[in-house]
C-alpha cells in the first residue's frame, strides 16, 4: 500500500496548504499533530515545503531607496548604543563644551542646580520630621498585629513545605509596561502565568509563551489578554520548568508559529 | 571604491574582523543576535530587494511596502536572539516575518493588491537595476537565481499559480480561494498541490542543468 492511498484525505488536502502557511489555526493544529503520529509524512511535506520556499524568490525585486537602509541603521546603531549603555556602569560624565562658552553655561547650570539641592533639602526635613511621627505610630500598631500574627501562626495546622517560588517578570523595549509574575514549583512541569501592561493585539494576532533553555525555543502555549491588559495562563511543557533558563512571551500569527518569528514582549531568566 | 560608499558601508568593513561580506546567513544572523549590526547590514543588501519585492506584490504601495521592509529588518534586529538555524533556513524565517508583517499591513490599510500577473509584466530593466550599495557578483546571482524561480513559475498554468499566489502572498484560507475564484474547494486542493510539486520538479531539473 503506497502512502498516499494510507494517508487521512483530509489531511493530504490541507498539506499543500500547510507548506504555504495558509491553514486556519485548527487546520494547523491539525496537521501538526498528524505530523507529529505519522514521521513517513514529512518527506512528501518536505517537497511541498520546497516548492512553497522559493516562492519569494520569484517576486520581481524591487530595489529599495538608500534612506530605507539610512534610516533602518540608525535606529539600529541608536538601539545598539542603548544597549550598551543599560548593560555597563555608566562613568562620571564630564563636560564635552570646548571653550569658555561652555564653561559658563556649565558653572551657570551648576549653580541653578545648587540652589534646586538646598531648596529640596529644607522641603525633605519637613516632611522626614512628619514621616518620622508616622512610622513611630506605626511601629505601635505592627507590634499588636506581629503579637496576633503568632498566635495566628502557632495555631495553624503544619503543612508540607512547598518549593513554590515566585519570577517577576518584565516587558522588552517594545513594551516596556509589560510585567508579570511565574508561580512555579521547580520540579513541576506547569506553572501559572500572570501578565499586565500588555495591549489587545488584532484578531488574526496572539501571544505566545516559550521556555527556552539554550537549544530551540519550545511552545508553552497561547497568552489571551483581556481588555485591560492583562492575562492568565498554564504554562505547561514536558519537562520540568526548572530545567529551563529563561522565558518568553512573542506576538505571533493566531494559533502560534513553530518558532519566534515576531515581537518579543516580555523575556526573562528563570 | 569604498570611497563611494555611505557612512554605514564604510562600518561595515571595518567592523568586520572575519570576513562579514562572505559569512553564511546563519553566522551573520548569530551576529545580529550579538548586536553587530554590521552583520545586520549584510544581511539587508543581501535580502532587502527581494523583501520589498514581496512588500509590494502584498500591499499594492510602494512607500507602504518600505515601511513593511524597514519593520522587517526591524523585526529580525530585535528578534534574532530567537531564530533557530535547526528549525529552518535563516532566509525562510526573514521571508515569513516580510510576508506577515506586509499581510498585516495590507489588511490594515485594506489596499487592494495588485493584479496577479504574469512574470513579465513589468519593465525588467528598471526592476534589475542592482544597487549601488550591493555586491555586484552577490546580486548578480541573485538577479539569476530569481530569473530562474519566475520562469519557473510562469510555466505553471495559470489557474495553478493564481492558487498558490492568494496562499502565500494574500494569506487567504482554502476557503476564500475557492469563494474568490468560484471554484470547488476539491479544485483548489488539487491545483495546489500540482502547482507545488511541478515547482519543485522544476527545480530539480534546473540544478541538474546548472
Amino acid at each position: 500500500m503506497s502512502l498516499k492511498d494510507s494517508m487521512d484525505p483530509r489531511i493530504e488536502e490541507l498539506l499543500p496548504f500547510y507548506a504555504l502557511d495558509a491553514l486556519t489555526d485548527e487546520e494547523r493544529e491539525l496537521v501538526d499533530s498528524y505530523l507529529a503520529e505519522h514521521p513517513e509524512v514529512r518527506e512528501q511535506m518536505k517537497d511541498l515545503h520546497a516548492g512553497a520556499s522559493a516562492l519569494p524568490y520569484g517576486v520581481l525585486p524591487v530595489v529599495p531607496p538608500r534612506k530605507v537602509k539610512e534610516s533602518l541603521m540608525a535606529r539600529v546603531n541608536a538601539d545598539a548604543k542603548a544597549r550598551v549603555y543599560s548593560s555597563t556602569p555608566r562613568q562620571p560624565s564630564r563636560p564635552i563644551l570646548p571653550g569658555v562658552r561652555g564653561e559658563n553655561i556649565i558653572r551657570t547650570f551648576t549653580l541653578g542646580v545648587a540652589t534646586l539641592a538646598i531648596v529640596w533639602v529644607i522641603i525633605l526635613n519637613t516632611q522626614i520630621s512628619q514621616l518620622r511621627n508616622e512610622i513611630s505610630g506605626l511601629h505601635e500598631t505592627l507590634a499588636a498585629q506581629s503579637s496576633s500574627l503568632e498566635q495566628i501562626i502557632a495555631n495553624l495546622p503544619k503543612s508540607p513545605p512547598s518549593n513554590v517560588i515566585t519570577v517577576s517578570l518584565r516587558g522588552t523595549n517594545v513594551q516596556p509596561r509589560a510585567h508579570g509574575q511565574l508561580v512555579v514549583d521547580p520540579n513541576e512541569q506547569s506553572a501559572i502565568l500572570i501578565v499586565s501592561g500588555l495591549p489587545k493585539l488584532e484578531a488574526n494576532k496572539t501571544y505566545q509563551v516559550w521556555l527556552i533553555n539554550g537549544g530551540a525555543p519550545v511552545s508553552a502555549g497561547l497568552l489571551s489578554i483581556d481588555e485591560n491588559g492583562q492575562g492568565v495562563v498554564i504554562v505547561t511543557s514536558n519537562e520540568s520548568i526548572g530545567s529551563f533558563k529563561a522565558l518568553a512571551i512573542s506576538v505571533e500569527p493566531q494559533g502560534g508559529s513553530p518558532q519566534p518569528t515576531g515581537d518579543i514582549v516580555v523575556s526573562n531568566d528563570l | 571604491m569604498a570611497s563611494n560608499k555611505n557612512a554605514t558601508d564604510v562600518s561595515v568593513r571595518i567592523n568586520s574582523e572575519g570576513n562579514l561580506m562572505d559569512a553564511p546567513d546563519e553566522t551573520l544572523a548569530i551576529q545580529v543576535a550579538r548586536g553587530n549590526s554590521a552583520a545586520l547590514a549584510v544581511l539587508y543588501d543581501r535580502y532587502a530587494s527581494i523583501v520589498l519585492g514581496i512588500s509590494v506584490k502584498v500591499v499594492g504601495d510602494q512607500g507602504l511596502a518600505e515601511d513593511v521592509l524597514q519593520e522587517t529588518f526591524w523585526r529580525v534586529w530585535q528578534s534574532a536572539p530567537t531564530y533557530q538555524s535547526q528549525l529552518g533556513s535563516f532566509t525562510g524565517w526573514l521571508f515569513r516575518i516580510a510576508r506577515n508583517l506586509a499581510i498585516d499591513a495590507y489588511r490594515r490599510r485594506n489596499v487592494r493588491p495588485q493584479a496577479i500577473s504574469s512574470a513579465d509584466d513589468s519593465d525588467p530593466i528598471l526592476d534589475e537595476i542592482p544597487d549601488p550599495n550591493t555586491d555586484v557578483a552577490e546580486q548578480a546571482q541573485s538577479i539569476l537565481k530569481n530569473r530562474q524561480i519566475r520562469k519557473a513559475l510562469a510555466s505553471l498554468p495559470a489557474v495553478q499559480r493564481q492558487v498558490i499566489e492568494m496562499a502565500y502572498f494574500y494569506g487567504m484560507t482554502r476557503q476564500e480561494i475557492a469563494e474568490a475564484t468560484g471554484e470547488a474547494l476539491g479544485t483548489i486542493h488539487t491545483r495546489a498541490r500540482l502547482a507545488l510539486q511541478k515547482l519543485r520538479g522544476e527545480f530539480e531539473r534546473d540544478e541538474f542543468e546548472g
